[in-house]
């Protein structure tokens, strides 16, 4: 009872399926019911006042047509369903992969200090441990944008220190491969009020890229430049580019280009997803140039907000 | 000393894989992409290639169809060690003549050694 009950509140059972009202199977099947009872009873209204059979035709026709796209959206409703389940496999299958591979490392390694064969793996295995971390971290992130449940911490943040302290973290990571990172920013900067965590994923994420793109070195170059209300980052490099057909989707989650898989093995494919949705919830825009084997420019603004 | 070619770019298992094969008097062969994989396999002709699927520069398909269509590398046995699992992955490496298709994360070191000198000993 309390069961049947429950399914009655049709807004807590479309909001538990995270979809709208007219998205919701059960919401949009109480109305073609309601439907169904106003057809019968406006035909009999009709054919009862009326002499010529047209009229109960028509009433009939118009009715079945209003039946007939409810019935089409709880097609479409489904469809949603069936595609998120897909994606979620899809997810699963893509996270597990990645955290396989830091997983075996981890086990070989273990396994070597367990016979007395290794003197100390425990570098190795902390590296490969902070990976899975940064996996999961990214897969909750999906999540939350997927659940449309992203929610930023907006706070009082120095724009160029920010910037120059992501720069620094790669400073090694991109000496490795003889890349150098330079920063070009206006004098004042002001301060801005944004969520400084997650903006400085953003940068960091675009900085990685094009580090790791940068074959055969080259220098990264961060410009920070203010345009009228929106303060715009340039992040550009003279690597790989990508290639005209994969450009349409480089912000796809879990794409990712057979041209940047010979560069790059490593990632699932959803750091420019996770990028765009938190650029686009804090109120600017992204987006890039790149042409192949010149390099590509990615560039992102967000309003400045005092 | 039998000779043990492993194309794999993850540096860590590279290493851990290298030393238990030492120390079981192999001579271990290592390659962090497909093209040097493939050059390697080529000039040293080894008893054994090890090879990962997802690889810099060449992937491990690739590799794989140019070993065996390649006369004078067609016979070195290949076992796939990769973290893929896919239906469609495992039936693509056997069709191209892989011997054995493993996954990396579910064997311990000792037990893929038990699997490398299997296919070793069926080879000779």
């Amino acid at each position: 009872m309390a069961k049947w009950t429950r399914s009655l509140n049709l807004k807590k059972v479309c909001w538990e399926y995270r979809v709208g009202l007219w998205q919701c199977p059960q919401f949009l099947f109480l109305i073609m019911g309601i439907i169904i009872i106003l057809a019968i009873l406006v035909t009999y209204i009709v054919a009862s006042r009326y002499q010529e059979p047209e009229f109960a035709a028509i009433t009939v026709l118009a009715l079945t047509a209003i039946l007939f796209t409810i019935g089409n959206l709880i097609v479409r409703a489904f469809e949603t369903v069936a595609l998120a389940a897909r994606s979620k496999s899809e997810f699963i299958s893509i996270m597990s992969h990645q955290l396989r591979s830091p997983l075996s490392a981890i086990k070989w390694q273990l396994d070597l200090l367990l016979t007395g064969n290794q003197q100390n793996p425990l570098e190795t295995i902390y590296a490969q441990n902070e990976r899975m971390i940064q996996s999961v971290n990214d897969l909750l992130e999906v999540n939350r944008i997927e659940d449309n449940d992203l929610i930023l911490r907006p706070a009082p943040s120095l724009i160029k220190e920010m910037t120059q302290q992501v720069a620094n973290e790669y400073k090694n990571f991109a000496a490795a491969s003889n890349v150098g990172i330079e920063i070009e920013a206006e004098e004042n900067i002001p301060k801005m009020l944004v969520d400084g965590e997650r903006i400085k994923h953003v940068i960091g994420h675009l900085i990685d890229n094009a580090v790791r793109y940068s074959v055969g070195g080259g220098n990264v170059v961060i410009n920070i430049s203010a345009k009228g209300n929106k303060l715009i980052w340039k992040i550009t490099d003279h690597g790989a580019g990508i290639p005209a057909d994969d450009q349409k989707r480089v912000f796809d989650k879990f794409f990712r280009s057979n041209q940047a898989l010979r560069y790059q093995t490593e990632g699932a494919g959803v750091g420019l997803f996770i990028a765009k949705a938190i650029i686009i919830k804090s109120g600017g825009d992204i987006g890039f140039s790149s042409l192949p084997n010149k390099g590509s420019t990615f560039w992102f603004s967000l309003p400045i907000k005092k | 000393m039998k000779k043990i070619l492993f194309v794999e770019d993850e540096e860590a298992l590279q290493q851990a894989m290298g030393k238990m094969l030492e120390q079981h008097n192999y001579n271990v062969l290592k390659a962090l992409d497909g093209e040097i994989g493939l050059k390697v396999a080529q000039k040293e002709m080894p008893d054994l290639i090890l090879l990962d699927l997802i690889l810099p520069k060449k992937n491990g398909f690739e590799v794989l169809e140019e070993l065996k269509n390649d006369p004078a590398t067609k016979n070195i046995p290949v076992i796939v060690l990769t973290n893929l699992e896919g239906s469609a992955e495992v039936e693509r490496a056997l069709s191209l003549g892989a011997t054995t298709y493993l996954v990396k994360a579910n064997y311990k070191l000792d037990e893929l050694l038990t699997k490398i000198e299997i296919v070793l000993n069926h080879a000779h």
